[in-house]
Formats: structure tokens, sequence, C-alpha cells
């Protein structure tokens, strides 16, 4: 992996300066069935396509940022702090 | 046959690159070659008479040079201890040591040829087929075929002066391939203000130009008419400008995405990031097809007219010249004009190119010219000595033959696009007719090809679209790259008609003799890609594979574009051409360079000037230099246990964590409670992830109603920062997360004298009745505002000291003087370890792994299930419920060895669990530690036992500490 996330608060760095956290997921309510937690612990969608998903930048400004990238082509269409995601 | 005499070289001539004027001498295979300034080995080696280079990889048949450019595999040898320099690609330096490889006993006279006559069992794919049976077979066979086979020997002595460096750059355009293109792409850029590099595999700028002697009218912007120097001047304006830096004798070797850009260039490897990429790779010249193709006399002709015209030389005396483009005439002019008798030029094309200049020159000067000829033969054993020609007729040769008497044979089986990157980055490919080549379209974003790798053959048009390329590419922000596709820019000016009818296919015939080399790296010939064929192997990936045609160190450059024509000969599917995948590198790239040394930063406390003086013996823990021991690990345990010990403990991760909701974060993220922590209480905590496993432990200190100090463990502070902010955005809390790691110094004093030694320090009361074990306070100390913890750190009463990290000597010296009294005993990493290991704290990631539980690390008590939420809870929940299958227990050995960390348990001579930490008792001076074993197995008292060199040792099992069980101590 070599392509560009373009941090909202440092600009376009190469990916290798983030960590990947992850396709964005909801937590189950605290007393969900076992079944939802296990589902949600264990089990991710891994889209072939576009993907909404963490990304923290370690070795710059230390946020998490939220990418919708395309997991095929790496192709980033967006990355958003949280708080900014509609 | 060698020719006896060294050839002189041609008179003086602008193009040549060679000094006369400085001579240097270099040691070949034992004796000394003497060359000029500006010779390549290759040249040099030439010129003194050398013609066979290589022996080639599977059969051993002679090879000398065929591309002259550093594309082939033929001028490999091991020079200066390094195996397969290209030596056409190598300037020749004073004292070099060249020597060739894959010959035995020597190049010239090389045993392993008999191979040659054997070909006839060694069809493709042979080792696939025999020595299958009987199995052993193969275990002695395959080290003998891999010592014939191949190449040259890799050093395995790691030598210093051998390395690799590695650097990181950005700039704003990168132009590959330094010639009229590239050159003219990269100064319009650099015209408008951009960074531009430009790098090129050759030593000099210039490419095709430098040897090009033909009159070019009315290039606009131009200042001069004849080839070479168009690429003279362009160079000199290129080296010139301070804003294009030039790398030669540097390969692009990967495109990757986000246009990074792998360069290699000698010693250093750069990965580069570029804003933009310009390609101007150029075209490579194919060999032609016929039996004996391979021989050392047959040469591309763009071989030959670099020898003539970069280097002086004169390759030969009487050449025959095979062609199927305009190409070959060109070659033989300059052959002519250098003095070398043409014997015949053999196109196979139909119609006399009567437009060409060089053509009417050449039969003027009565040159002989077959058309609908083609080139069925070489003869010779070692040397070229002549060749055969055919009749066409109808795409084969007929028995329409002539020969000829000849010492050089010309080839120009015409032109693949050096298109390797842009198939990486994943440009469709789609086969132009009239040039005979295959043209890539549409570019991928921010990526753009100027010249004739993308067929612009003219050169006038080519440097004026590579103008416009170059200025639009400098232009374009970002955001309107619509404007300026790629497309647009290619269109613009790509006419392709007015060179129709130049070229047409090279011709193959498979009847005509079996050592009709395509792939001269790996010794693969026409009819082996037929009979892979035959054999099923269809699609054109396997059929590489199989045959492993495109797979030698060439890459392809020499038989891509053969190799897939025959395929879709024999498949009768001439439009189809299909080509391989391609991948980075584009050449071999020695793995010193891939794995060339990355820096990684050491981090060192505010006290490590201390440590240095102490005499302490440091060891690099995680990123950090640390203490390891002052004097002996159980004299330091001693001290802290009888009088007072110090460590600096500065690692420690410290986090602030603050806000309204900082109470909730924590309560969230911590197994346990940290909302009903009162103002100064600290309470040891443990962090988890959602499967229920540790991820951390440390303290956690509410400073204030919305302030909380965390400490983490050293080496995982990076990853609980994280941690924390994810949390705290994801759950979108109020909570702020500081790392204060490096801001603050931290400092440990414990046992019994560790309260007079600091109350000389501070007014804080000290007294166990005003400074309760696990509170905090914040005051003076020597001077310092300090952050005062009061924690068991290794089970005696003791104090943390956190304060800001310039006072660090400071604080480490007033907390010396003070406890001198006391024999204070500064302690490292290993006391610390044995002392915490006997209160049977454990060490996360060495005492956990990625499985471990707070149940089954028997901590269940620091695990609140009554919180209605924490992370992990819900998977603690099951493991209480269901159980787990091993637990975290202590051990005291019974005889005296010592088991190592790590060490199995055995029962019934299997192993069942294992020790994680163990160390001596510098109490009892026998072995204890920590063990996992199976749950029923974790039993007070249990006797079980530790492999221990062999053999199986006893040891007890206990849940209590081995010094001070019920906590009395910390507490006093
Ligand atoms: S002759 Fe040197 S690489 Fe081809």
């Amino acid at each position: 992996m070599a392509f560009l996330l373009n941090c909202p608060n440092c600009g376009e760095r190469n990916v290798g300066e983030f960590r990947f956290g992850g396709e964005l997921k909801v937590r189950p309510e605290p007393n969900s069935s076992r079944d939802a937690w296990t589902d949600y612990i264990y089990f991710h969608r891994n889209v072939a396509g576009d993907q909404s998903e963490w990304w923290y930048h370690s070795f710059g400004c230390r946020k998490w940022m939220v990418a919708l990238r395309n997991t095929v082509t790496n192709e980033v269409k967006d990355v958003l702090f949280p708080e900014d995601v509609s | 046959m060698l020719p006896k005499q060294t050839p002189d070289r041609l008179p003086s001539h602008p193009t040549q690159e060679i000094d006369r004027s400085v001579s240097v001498t270099f040691n070949f295979n034992g004796r000394t070659v003497h060359a000029y300034s500006g010779d390549t080995l290759a040249s040099a080696l030439y010129s003194s008479g050398v013609r066979i280079y290589t022996r080639s990889f599977k059969y051993h048949r002679p090879r000398g040079l065929l591309c002259s450019a550093g594309r082939c595999p033929n001028c490999m040898m091991t020079v200066n201890g390094i195996p397969n320099v290209r030596t056409c690609s190598v300037l020749v330096e004073e004292g070099m040591v060249v020597k060739q490889q894959n010959a035995w006993p020597s190049t010239e006279h090389d045993l392993f040829s008999i191979l040659d006559r054997m070909d006839r069992f060694l069809p493709v794919g042979f080792y696939y087929k025999i020595f299958h049976r009987p199995k052993q077979l193969w275990n002695i066979v395959g080290p003998i075929v891999r010592r014939m086979a191949g190449l040259g020997y890799v050093q395995t002595r790691v030598v210093e002066e051998n390395n690799y460096s590695h650097e990181t750059r950005h700039v704003d355009v990168l132009v590959v391939g330094g010639g009229a293109s590239g050159m003219s792409a990269a100064l319009s850029a650099s015209r408008r203000g951009k960074q531009v590099m430009l790098v090129d595999d050759q030593q000099l700028l210039g490419g095709r130009l430098r040897f090009d002697g033909n009159l070019y009218d009315g290039i606009p912007g131009v200042t001069s008419d004849v080839g070479y120097e168009i690429a003279d001047n362009l160079s000199k304006l290129v080296t010139r400008n301070r804003n294009i830096e030039v790398m030669l004798g540097t390969t692009a070797f990967g495109l990757y995405e986000g246009n990074l850009i792998g360069l290699i260039q000698g010693r250093s490897k750069v990965k580069l990031r570029s804003g933009k990429v310009i390609l101007a790779t150029g075209i490579y010249e194919q060999p032609s097809i016929f039996d004996r193709n391979d021989l050392p006399g047959v040469m591309l002709s763009t071989a030959i007219q670099r020898l003539i015209h970069l280097k002086g030389i004169i390759p030969g005396r009487s050449a025959v010249v095979s062609t199927c483009d305009d190409q070959g005439y060109r070659s033989a002019l300059d052959m002519l004009k250098a003095g070398i008798r043409i014997v015949a030029i053999i196109d196979s094309r139909e119609r006399f190119p009567n437009e060409l200049l060089a053509a009417r020159e050449l039969q003027e000067n009565g040159v002989l010219v077959l058309m609908s000829h083609m080139l069925i033969r070489a003869e010779g054993t070692k040397h070229v000595v002549g060749a055969a020609a055919s009749r066409l007729s109808d795409g084969h040769a007929t028995t329409e033959e002539r020969e000829f008497d000849c010492d050089l044979i010309a080839m120009s089986g015409g032109f693949q696009p050096a298109d390797s990157l842009l198939r990486q980055a994943g440009c469709e490919l789609s086969y132009n007719k009239s040039i005979d080549r295959m043209v890539a379209s549409p570019m991928p974003d921010k990526l753009y090809a100027v010249g004739r790798v993308i067929g612009n053959d003219n050169l006038g048009k080519s440097i004026v679209h590579a103008r416009s390329v170059g200025s639009g590419v400098a232009e374009v922000k970002s955001a309107d790259n619509a404007l300026s596709t790629p497309a647009n820019f290619m269109h613009e000016s790509q006419d392709l008609t007015e060179i129709k009818n130049c070229t047409a296919p090279s011709p193959i015939d498979l009847s005509q003799g079996a050592k009709q080399f395509v792939c001269f790296c790996e010794d693969v010939t026409a009819r082996d890609i037929v009979r892979g064929i035959d054999e099923g192997f269809e699609d054109i990936e396997t059929l590489k594979r199989y045959t492993t045609s495109t797979m030698g160190p060439c890459q392809g450059k020499m038989c891509h574009k053969h190799f897939a024509n025959i395929r879709a000969k024999s498949l009768d599917n001439v439009d189809s051409a299909v080509y391989t995948t391609a991948r980075p590198p584009v050449t071999p790239i020695p793995l010193g360079a891939l794995a060339a040394q990355v820096h990684t930063p050491i981090k060192r406390t505010p006290l490590d000037r201390k440590h240095r003086e102490l005499g302490a013996k440091m060891i690099e823990l995680g990123p950090w230099y640390r203490p390891h021991t002052y004097t002996s690990s159980s004299n330091e345990c001693l001290s802290v246990r009888n009088t007072v010990g110090i460590i600096d403990v500065s690692t420690l991760g410290k986090l602030e964590v603050v806000g309204q909701d900082a109470k909730t974060l924590l309560d969230k993220v911590y197994t346990g409670n940290f909302s009903t922590l009162k103002k100064g209480q600290i309470r040891y905590g443990i962090l988890c992830s959602e499967d229920g496993t540790i991820l951390d432990d440390g303290t956690v200190t509410r400073i204030s109603e919305d302030r909380y100090f965390v400490t983490t463990t050293t080496g995982n502070i990076d990853v609980i920062e994280e941690w924390f902010k994810w949390w705290t955005v994801g759950t979108g809390l109020c909570a702020h997360i500081t790392n204060v790691t490096s801001s603050y110094a931290s400092i440990n004093v414990a046992g019994p004298m560790a309260r007079d030694t600091l109350r000389k320090l501070t007014k804080i009361d000290l007294s166990s009745d005003s400074f309760r074990y696990m509170w905090s306070r914040r005051g003076m100390v020597a001077g310092v505002q300090t952050l005062f913890l009061r924690i068991g750190f290794v089970g005696e009463t003791g104090w943390e000291l956190h304060f800001p990290a310039e006072y660090a000597e400071h604080m480490w010296e007033s907390i010396m003087d003070a406890g001198k009294e006391y024999q204070i005993t500064p302690f490292g990493v290993e006391a610390q370890r044995i002392l915490r290991l006997e209160k049977k704290h454990l060490i996360v990631n060495q005492d956990t792994d990625a499985v471990s539980t707070p149940l089954s690390g028997d901590m269940a008590w620091a695990v609140k299930f009554d919180k209605d939420d924490f992370i992990g809870r819900s998977s603690l929940i099951s493991a209480r419920d269901s159980g787990y299958s091993e637990k975290l227990i202590g051990f005291n050995m019974k005889g005296s060895e010592v088991p190592e960390d790590g060490s199995p348990i055995v029962s019934e001579n299997l192993p069942v669990g294992r020790v994680t930490s163990s160390r001596r008792s510098p109490i009892t001076g026998q072995g204890f530690g920590l063990v996992w074993v199976p749950a029923d197995m974790a039993e007070e008292g249990k006797v079980v036992h530790v492999r221990v060199g062999g053999e199986n040792l006893p040891a007890e099992l206990t849940f209590i500490p081995a010094y001070d069980p019920d906590g009395i101590k910390l507490r006093e």
C-alpha cells in the first residue's frame, strides 16, 4: 500500500504515516445478546468496494479520522474528522 | 573466431563519449585491460578483443554483446565482487576487478556447453518432467542443475562498503527518460517553477539522439537540426536549469500507488513521491528470430550504432543486416561510414523504402538489398562467420536461399515500447498495426507519457507535445484534473498515419532450425514456446510461467514482443496479441537495496547521563535505553528491601485525561471503577480489548474533578493514547487526551528508608496517617513542583515522583544526597523485575499474551462486572460463565536450578504449560516466577515439572506472593 490519505488536519500524506483502524461499526448495547457481540467483535463485512473506515494519523497529528475508500482500487474519496461526518 | 588484432578506434567525432587523453586500466579475469575514460567495461573489453561475454543460463552457449544498452542478459559479469553487473552500463574506473561467471573452466572454453548438444533431452520445463522417480533423485540432481544453470554467485560475507543507502524524496514532477521528449517536458515544467527530477538509466542525457546524425528540419525552438546536436543542446539547458535535478545511471524500477516511485542508482535507493509523473521511456529494439540468432557477432542494430558513435569502435569488417523497418538502413549507413562492408540488407518488407534518405544512399553505394527476404540462419560456432537468407512467400521462408560471408549481423526486429511503468500503473494496451507496436491509453490520474513510448515517433512533434505536457502538468491544479486528462495531451499531436508502412511484423519461421532464441535470459527458443502451447499452456500467463520466457533478468525487454506474437500466431489470433501483467521491479534489484538500512531513533531518558556516570550497564528496551544493572541485581534488590533504592521510571507512559467526560471515558475503557475515585486517590487498572484480553495495565490518579493522570506500561503508550482517543471520538465524549510521557521525568524511591530520605526535601507530611498508600499529593520537592504518588511499585513503602523533565538531574542528585546516609542505591530494570516478581506483579506482554484475560491472569478482583458497561465486559462475562482453559500462577522451584523464561511445563512428557517469568530469588536463592498451567492444575501447593536442560524438575505452584503476601510493608 502506498496511496495517499488527505488528513483533514495535516494535508495529503503517505498512508504509512497512518494506522488502519478497521471498518466503521456500530457497537451493540451493553446487554445485547452474545450473538450480537460475537458479530461485532469477530466478524467484519470486508467490503470489496467503497468502505467507511477508521484511520489514525500516528506519525502526524495523532487524530482519528474516517475515510471513504474503495478497497479494490485504493481510491480515497473522502477523509473527515468523525465530528464532521454527517 | 576471435579477431587477432585489437580493432582500432574511429577518428574523433562529436558523438564520442570517450576521452582519449585519459587512459584507465582494470583487471579482467586476472589480466590488465586498457581503456579510455568514458568507456564502459563492455566497450573496453570489446576493444581489447573479447567477444564471448557470458555463457547462457541453460545451454551454456557463448553469448556476446546484444543491446549494449543495459537491457539484455548478455554482458553480465561479476564486478568488484558484485554478481550480474551489466558491463555495458558501467563506466570503467581505475582498478576495477571484473570476472566472468557461469562457465567452467572459462567463458571461452566452457565444458558445460555440452548441454547445448543435449537440448533434445532438456525440453522446456524438463525439470517438471524428469528426475521424479525415484523421489530421492531430485535431491541429488537438484543442486547440480542449480549449479549448472544460473548466473553469478552471491557474496555471503557481509562487507560494510557494500551497504546500500535509503532515501525518501519529494518532487513536483518526475520525468523518467532523458531523451529529447523527456528533456523537453522537464524544461517546460521547470520553467513554470516546478521542482523537477529527471532520471535516466544511461550515463548521459540524450537518449537515442546521442548517436543520431540525421537531419531534422524545422523543429520549432531548437537551435540545431542534427540529431546529436539537438540532444546536446537540450542536455546543456537541462543541466544548467536549477529547478531540474538530473539523476543518471538511475532506474525507475517501480511505480506504486500515489505516484510513489522506486529509484535505484548504484548503491542508493530512493523512494520518491512525485506530484506528477511523466514517462518518456522510449522504445527497445527487438532481435530478429532466426537460427543461431544468439551467436556472438549478432547484435541489435542500435547496439552497433552505439559502439560506433559513442565509443568509436568498429565492431566488425563485413556485416549482414536483417530488418523489418527503416532502422536497419540507418544502422547500415552508419556502418558503411565507419568502414564496414555491408554484404547485404535483408528486408522482410515488399517495397523498397525509396523515401528514406539512408536507403537511397546505400543504394547509390551499390549495397545489395534483398526485399521480401528473411534471414534464416547465422553460421559459426563461437562467432558469426556467415549468414543465410531466404525469399519470403506468404510469411514463410522458401527454398530460395542465399549465403553470405560476414563477421557481423545487425538485426532489427522492430521495437517494443519501454512501457513497464505504464503497465504497472494499469494502462490498457492496444495494438497499433501501422507501427507494429502496443500503445498505452488512457493514463491514470497524474501520470503522463510522451515520446516514442506512446508511439510518438516523429521527433519534432514529439518535442512539441512533450513541451505542452510539461507546461500543462505544471499549470494544472489538482482540483481541475479533468481539464488536463492525459488523453487530451496525447491526442493533440499523436498522428501515426505518416509513419504507416514503415514497419512490418518481423517474420518468424519455426521450421528454420532449433536454435531460434526468443528469450536470451532463460534460453527459450521459438519452438519451446510452441511446444508449451501444444502441451496446453495456452494462456499467456501460464505459458510464461511454464516456459519462463520473459521471467529472466531482462524481464521481457528483449522477448516480450516475439513471445506474445508467437503465441498469438500459433493460436491463429494475431490481433489479440495480449501481454503479461507487469509488476515491479522493471530490472532486477539487489536485495541489499530493498533491505537498505532503516534508521530507528533511540530514546534516552533525561537521566541517561546520570546512569552512564554511575557505570550502569544499559540495554535496549523497545525504543528506550535503560539501565539494566549498576552493580549486581541481587545487591540492588537487597538494598531496596533493607534500606532505600532509587530508579528512573521516566519511560512510563503518561497521559493526562481532562474534561467533563474524563471519568466516563475511564470507566468505559478500564475494567474497574474510576468515577468513584476521590480527589487525590490512586487505583490500579486493567485495560481490555473488546474480546476481553488484556491490553495494558497501570495506575490512574484523580487530580481533580475533571482531571486524571494515567500511567501505562513503557512500550504501550502510543497504543493506549490511540485507544483512549478512539473511544473518545467514537462515543462523542468530551475529553482531551494529552501524552505527557516526555514532559515529565519520573523517579521511584522505595524501601524502609524512603520516607526518611524524601522528608529532607519536602514539606509535605509523608507520615502514614496523613499520606496513605494509594493516595497522591502535589507539592514542592527539592524546589520543584512535583506530583507525588504513593504506590507499592516494588512492594515497599515508596513514592513515585513526576515532575518537569528539565529538572531530572537536579532531582536525582538531591535525592541521592538526601539518601546518602541510608546508602541509597540506584537499581536497574533487572532488580525491578525481580522485586516485582516477588510481589507476583505480572508484566503485560511478558506474562500475558493475545489470549490472556484478567480472569485467567488471576486478577478477577480488578474487574467490576457490576458496572453497566466497559470494553470487554461481554466477553469477560462469557469467560466467567463458561470458564477458561489456562491460569497464571506463581511457582517456587524445589531444587537450585532456575528455569529460563519460556521453559515448558511437562506432564507425561507432553508440554502443558509455560514459564513466562523466572528469576533467582535474592532472599531464598531459589528459582521462582510465574507460569501458565491448565486451569485444573492451578492449585495451591501442587507440584508440577519444569523442563530444564532435558530434565523435568519439580516446582510448587502458589497463588501467594513470595514477599510480604499481606502487603503490610508497602502500607507502613
Ligand atoms: S549488452 Fe549489456 S545489457 Fe545487453
